[in-house]
């Protein structure tokens, strides 16, 4: 016979109060950043988000930028992304696992966009310190640059059980650009 | 001082799995809820739908649009007069082992007295070039308050260690 | 004690009302979030968004959508808003569309400000689900949010909220 698992909210329980919570943030000084990085991540919490506005400093119209885990860049343990984009003519969804030491993170405007263009980000980790999964990350970013521009949900897989207790996000080229501010929250389950 | 997100019941799946998550007794005193949920089940596919309604009722109550992307493939999908809202994703167990599916339902609302509109993200994820992810519109008719959310597995069951977390989202 | 995540400001229409402002938004937080769960008094109208008040062509924005029958995306540019609802609009009777609307570092005055939404109407002549990335060309920080109808009212019953994310 199936079961089914209740959630109920029955009486003397008291709900969890302030569940969102601010862990750390990170905004770029002046002369970029190569990377920026989240150490020391509590256990405490059940999921983790990244708010972000990123700008890059590559000579370029715009850059990707990756995501590890635990300072982890061992060959094979992440799936690049998978991905459903829009570029502003035609909705695509595409694939690459052409580098597996890392997930991408988000697609934003770089130094030959329009200046004071930053792109934005929202990325999600649920389940982040949980021994029994794999760690799956999704995300909605973008930016506009007013005749340009790209909507991304994408979603990566990094393949170890270990909690994460680190997150370091790198430019695939060049620098984060001044005012990049990456913030990361958390989110509690219990 | 009020309290605007808060965690109001978290579930997760042990050992032998489980054909639901339904949170019930849900309070009238928040806005919006929000579920954040990571399952995995087990269809031998790599994805499989989630059947989503509330307060037990079916019918034919609930619509939804859906943008969804295979990997390769973008597309868009609809259902309407149906017995729940389903294109919200689980990892099935034809996918990597270990991977549960990351997704987010967002219900504004929840305790009004008009039709209840619904916003999903979903992705599952996968050691290969197949996957499923989404974007979807959902709607139920339905004018009571939500009282109960179920999430159900439409063939299987939801496999160890898969959770979900209702959250209150409050306007006070 | 200063919570992370907190209500700004709500606003639930009692009548019919041409447009809804949040205004005098303080900058004392990091992020914006706003959630609105709507309807336009005629079917199709869409639902435009603009900040302090400007109405100047300092808007664009690139958007991917889905009808129910196809995957698409389209892009505005030089514009006089952003349109939440590009892509849909809504039934003109019914409080069916829901946007949830993030505006990350909206006091930073260095930056052009970019919003990142989601917008679903599941049912209708003009259904859909959209992801939206739009641009405002100013650095100055949003003190006010202004939603409006594209041409008519929104419906009563109609509401929005709006959060704001502090980092520490």
């Amino acid at each position: 016979m199936l079961n089914t698992v209740l959630g109920s909210l029955s009486s003397g329980v008291a709900a969890s109060t302030n569940s969102y919570e601010s862990i750390s943030t990170v905004t770029v000084g002046s002369g970029g950043s190569a990377s920026i990085s989240f150490t020391s991540i509590p256990a405490t919490y059940t999921h983790l988000q990244i708010r972000a506005i990123i700008r890059g400093t590559a000579s370029a119209t715009n850059v990707d930028s990756i995501i590890r885990f635990n300072n982890d860049s061992t060959v094979g343990n992440y799936y690049y992304y998978h991905q459903l984009y829009g570029d502003g003519s035609s909705a695509t969804s595409n694939n690459a696992n052409s580098d597996t030491t890392a997930t991408l993170y988000s697609f934003a405007p770089a130094a030959n966009a329009t200046a004071s263009v930053f792109g934005g980000s929202v990325l999600d980790i649920l389940d982040y310190s949980n021994t029994n999964k794999y760690k799956t990350t999704r995300s909605l970013h973008g930016y506009d640059n007013n005749g340009n521009g790209f909507i991304i949900l994408r979603s990566g897989l990094w393949m170890q059980t270990s909690a994460i207790n680190r997150i370091d996000l790198t430019p695939s080229s060049n620098n984060f650009a001044e005012y990049s501010q990456f913030a990361l929250y958390g989110i509690k389950g219990a | 001082m009020a309290t605007t997100y808060t965690l109001i019941s978290s579930v997760t799946v042990g050992s032998g799995g489980a054909a639901n998550i339904d949170f019930t007794g849900i309070p009238s005193t928040y806005t919006d809820l929000l579920v954040k949920y990571s399952i995995r089940d087990s269809n031998n596919s790599i994805s499989q739908n989630i059947n989503l309604t509330f307060n037990n009722a079916g019918g034919t109550a609930y619509s939804e649009r859906l943008l969804y992307g295979s990997g390769s493939a973008a597309q868009s999908f609809s259902s309407s007069s149906a017995a729940n809202i389903n294109f919200q994703y689980a990892t099935g167990v034809a996918a990597t082992a270990s991977t549960f599916s990351n997704g987010e339902i967002y219900i504004p609302n929840y305790a009004g007295s008009t039709a209840k509109s619904v916003s999903v993200d979903s992705v599952v994820e996968n050691n290969a070039s197949g996957t499923a992810m989404g974007l979807n519109a959902g709607l139920s008719s339905n004018t009571a308050a939500i009282t109960s959310v179920k999430l159900a597995s439409p063939s299987g069951t939801f496999q160890q260690y898969s959770t979900a977390y209702l959250y209150g989202i409050s306007n006070a | 004690m200063t919570s992370t995540y907190e209500k700004i400001a709500t606003n639930t229409l009692g009548s019919a009302a041409a447009s809804v402002t949040f205004s005098t938004i303080s900058g004392s937080y990091t992020d914006l979030v706003l959630v609105a769960n709507w309807g336009v008094s005629v079917n199709g109208d869409g639902t435009i968004i603009r900040f302090n008040s400007d109405t100047g062509n300092n808007y664009s924005d690139t958007e991917l959508y889905g009808t129910g029958s196809s995957a698409a995306s389209q892009r505005r540019s030089n514009a006089s808003f952003i349109d939440i609802t590009r892509a849909i609009a809504g039934d003109g009777t019914n409080i069916y569309t829901n946007a949830i609307i993030n505006i990350q570092n909206y006091s930073n005055t260095t930056t052009y400000k970019t919003a990142l939404l989601r917008s679903n109407l599941a049912t209708g002549t003009y259904a859909g689900v959209a992801a939206l990335v739009g641009l405002w060309r100013s650095t100055s920080a949003i003190t006010s949010i202004t939603i409006l109808p594209a041409s008519n009212n929104l419906l009563s019953g109609s509401t929005f909220t709006l959060y704001g994310i502090k980092a520490e």
